[in-house]
Parts: structure tokens; sequence; C-alpha cells
């Protein structure tokens, strides 16, 4: 897969829980996923500046990670044959609608996985029993 | 693992009951649109997840992206357009309105939320999706038919169970799938029909299970052309041959409420991409599929699938010759199989099969099995084909 910066632009300071949900959910899809906090670039021992911190999410998401990160600007990254940028609002992405389309758009570009299942599990209960009714399949 | 859905999952954009009861009530009032036959086939399967990723009708830029380039805009490989053309009768509309989908008889399926109006150019639209712009092309009538502007937008289809033909039949790509899992089927084939079923689809379908856990019979029951047998015809033409010579856990059947486009090569593609969305791994692809008259050339719907990238399509196609009744070999073949000449197969066109029963004349058994032949002329006798 090829790799993926998601920079999510966001006031300084702000929550990074958000960077940590989609983290989660993009692992739990099976995704392999990096999400690089504002202290990351200090750890590292590089300057602490969004420049800096979109060199590191480049060089790591050249290996074919997704990596989540949120900066003031826009990063200096060049999308290339081994890497995407995707750059959202964090305030857009608090909205289920854009959240679930953004994902979407990812999805469909073959960034990051689909959810694991095609049939929500509760459902298939229900899709269970009137196959039975259906005859399609013995009690 | 089944294979998953064309574009990673299944859009979900079918209600029924109270929430189909809400969207009655927040359009009935406001714009209806009208949608022709092959527009209502093609709501319902947007909206039972068939058409995945499609989530409404086409806008401008997926529309002309599949015209030129066979994609998405978005990305996932698509072979045909999926629009929705305005009526002479409907109001005007424009994007940012939610209006509602209605048939001729005012019954309404569904609403849209206008995205995009474009004007398109359905010369090089037939040129491109059927290869043709001749007038005695029925997809090229279609499209002429047409008033030239497309209205593209996010739709939800509306499900009204108790008015669907073959109800029993009807399974969404979701129910094939949980199906196929409950059988414990890991790999699927899909056997996509508009003709009664003779020896000589058996014969492939039966070497087809020979690679796969199982097989569905998808016989296609939206709108066709005049002189095709019909649907329930058809239908009972499988019931009759699945209770003797099929094994019941192998096999299901179901309908495919699609409207044939006989775009040929772009169509295969189009079908394969569908039954991929329903679960299947395979799909059977014969020879001349979804052509019609001397449009196509005979292997065009299978060298079709030479050019993509068998990840990016997701679906393996199963490529047959005709299959015959040799009388040297003393049972079915296709030319890969059989050192015979011609003068020793057994194969009668669909016109020549249609003309027999015309005169009260019952195929010969090794071409259709007699339990199907008496279908077939029952329903000539009633003037049913």
């Amino acid at each position: 897969m090829k790799g993926l910066v998601i920079w999510i632009r966001t006031e300084e300071g702000s929550d990074e829980i958000i960077l940590d949900r989609l983290g989660t959910e993009i692992e739990e899809r099976g995704g392999r996923v990096e999400v690089f906090h504002s202290k990351a670039v200090e750890n590292l021992g590089m300057e602490k500046n969004d420049k800096a911190k979109a060199i590191a999410c480049a060089m790591l998401a050249s290996h074919g990670v997704v990596v989540i990160t949120s900066g003031a600007d826009s990063p200096a990254i060049e999308p290339g044959e081994k890497l995407e940028v995707r750059i959202i609002e964090e305030s857009d992405l608090s909205r289920t609608d854009v959240h679930d389309s953004f994902m979407r758009d990812l999805e469909l570009a073959g960034l990051v996985p689909a959810p694991r299942y095609d049939v929500h599990p509760d459902e298939e209960k229900e899709i269970l029993k009137k196959l039975q009714n259906l005859g399609y399949l013995d009690d | 693992m089944l294979v998953p859905p064309h574009g990673g999952r299944l859009t979900d954009r079918q209600c029924e009951g109270l929430e189909a009861g809400k969207i009655i009530d927040q359009v009935k009032n406001g714009k209806l649109l009208t949608l022709n036959a092959r527009e209502k086939n093609d709501l319902e399967m947007i909206g039972n997840g068939a058409m995945s990723p499609l989530e409404g009708f086409m806008t401008g830029s997926d529309y002309d992206s599949v015209l030129d380039l066979m994609h998405l805009s978005t990305g996932p490989l698509w072979s045909l357009p999926v629009v929705f053309a305005s009526k002479e009768e409907d109001p005007d509309v424009s994007p940012g309105d939610h209006v509602g989908l209605k048939d001729i008889d005012g019954t309404i399926w569904g609403d849209m939320l206008v995205e995009d109006i474009f004007r398109a150019d359905l010369i090089a639209e037939a040129e491109k999706s059927l290869g043709t712009n001749d007038d005695s092309h029925p997809g090229v009538m279609y499209l002429k038919s047409l008033s030239g502007e497309y209205i593209g937008g996010k739709i939800r289809s509306i499900r009204r169970r108790e008015t669907e033909s073959f109800g029993n039949y009807r399974l969404d790509p979701k129910e094939t799938r949980v199906l196929f899992r409950a059988r414990g089927w890991k790999t699927a084939v899909a056997f996509q029909t508009r003709n009664p079923i003779h020896r000589a689809h058996e014969y492939i379908q039966k070497c087809a299970m020979e690679i796969v856990d199982g097989l569905l019979l998808h016989p296609l029951v939206g709108e066709t052309q005049e002189g095709d047998i019909p649907a329930d015809v058809r239908m009972r033409c499988y019931e009759e041959i699945l209770k003797d010579y099929y094994p019941r856990t192998r096999v299901a059947m179901s309908v495919f409420p699609a409207a044939m486009r006989y775009a040929g090569p772009k169509e295969a593609v189009f079908h394969a991409i569908l039954r991929k969305n329903y679960g299947c791994s395979h799909f059977i692809v014969g020879r001349d599929h979804a052509g019609v008259g001397n449009f196509y050339g005979t292997y065009d719907a299978q060298m079709i699938f030479d050019q993509f990238d068998p990840d990016e399509l997701g679906i393996v196609p199963l490529k047959f010759e005709h299959a015959f009744f040799c009388s040297k070999c003393g049972g079915m073949a296709t030319p890969k199989t059989c050192a015979h000449d011609n003068e020793y197969h057994v194969f009668l066109s669909g016109k020549k099969v249609r003309a027999m029963l015309a005169e009260g004349i019952l195929p010969p058994p090794e071409f259709t099995r007699p339990e199907i032949a008496s279908i077939l002329m029952e329903a000539a006798r009633k003037g049913d084909n």
C-alpha cells in the first residue's frame, strides 16, 4: 500500500486525542499506522516546527505507513510515487459526515483499508434468519 | 474469507418501513423526477449495494472519467455510466435540491440530493460505451431517446417488497455474502444469463463448479429487449433443473435485477464487478457476452479483461467457448476439448430453438433436457416466447 500522511490542521495546543482515535480506527482495519504527536519531533532531537515534522512524517510514510499528525500550517510535503498527503481541518474531522466521507475517499484511493466486515455482525444474524425462512439454509 | 466488495465496502442506501415512510413524506409534495425502467433498476442496485462503490447517479466528473478512462474519478475500475436523465415533464432542479424519484405511475422509489446537472454528448457516449452509434443497436436507440441532460447525486432507494417479482429469489449482495459464508463457501462463481438453461449452460456451470465452492445462478430479470425469453419462463426452467441435476448445497439461485445495456465487452466487465459485490470470486464469461447482433467480436467480451490488473478487477473471469453435444465424443464438449468435425455437434441457435417451438417441435435432448423443453413448449403455446 502507498504511504500516506494525514495532516490534521489544528490550532497549536489543541487536543491530540483526535489523532489517536483516527489511528486506532485505521489500525483496526488492518492498516499500518504511526501517530506522530508534536512531542515526537522533540524526542527525535529535531527542531520543533511544522517543517521538521513534515520531513519526519514523509520519511515514515514513504515506507508504506499511514502517518497521522497535526500542524497549524499546511505541510511542505510533495506527494509522489511512494506517498500521498491529505489535509483536513480538525473542526471538519469532528463532524461524522465529513469524517466518513474523508475515510471513504481514502479507501477508494487505496490509501487505507476498508472496514474488515462486509455485513455488520448484528445484521448478519437477521439475514441468516431470513435465509432460513426462504429455504436457502436449513434450520 | 470472501472477496471484498468493489471499492472496499458495500454501500447501503436502501430503506424500508418507517425510514422509507419518512423519505416519502419529505419529498412527496416537492420536486419529483421521473425514473424510466432502466433508471429504476439502477436505483435499486445502487441502493442495495450491488453497484458499490456508487452511492448515487453519476456526476459529470465520474461520467467523463468512466467514458474516457474506465475508472471512477475516485479511483476504482468502472466500465459503464450509471446516470439519471432529466425528462421533459420533470420540474427544473438545481444543485443542492433534495428531490423525489418516482416511476411513470407516480410511485415514489427514492430520493436524490442533486449535486450536478450536466449536458452529455449522447453520440460520444454511445461510441465510447457501446462502441457504435448505429441506430439498430438497442443501447444506441435507448440513448437517443434521452434528453441529453443528466442529473447526478447521492440517492436513497425505497424497498417495496410487496410489489417485487421473484420476491423469494431477491437477495441483496449482503444477503448472498452471508449465505456463502453460512454454507462455508470461500469461492463462488456467478453465472449471468438472459436465456433459458440449455445443456451447454449446464456443462459450463458444472465445469466451473469443479474449481470453486459454489455456484450463484444469477438470471437477469431487469429490462431486456423484445424477443428475449421472459424472465418468469427462464426462472421456471431453472427451478425445474435444480430439482434433479445440481447438488442442492452447492448452488444458490437469486435474481439479478439489472437492465440489459447490450454493451458487450464493457457490460461483461460491469457484470463481473457487480457479481464481485455479491461475494463471487469468479464470473463466467461466454462468447459474445452481453452482445447483440453482430456489433461485437466473438471474443471481445473475454479479451477486455486482459487489460486490467487482476487485483484491480478483484474477480476472476472464467472464459468459456460455446459448448455442444458431440455424438462422437458421446458427451458435452467445446472446441477446446473436442477433436471432431461440426457434423457431429448438436448446436442450435436461440432463433432456431424459437422457430422449432413455434412449429411444435421439441428441441433434441442433447440440446435441452426434456423437462426444460416442455416448459419452453408450454410458454410458446401461450405466446410467452
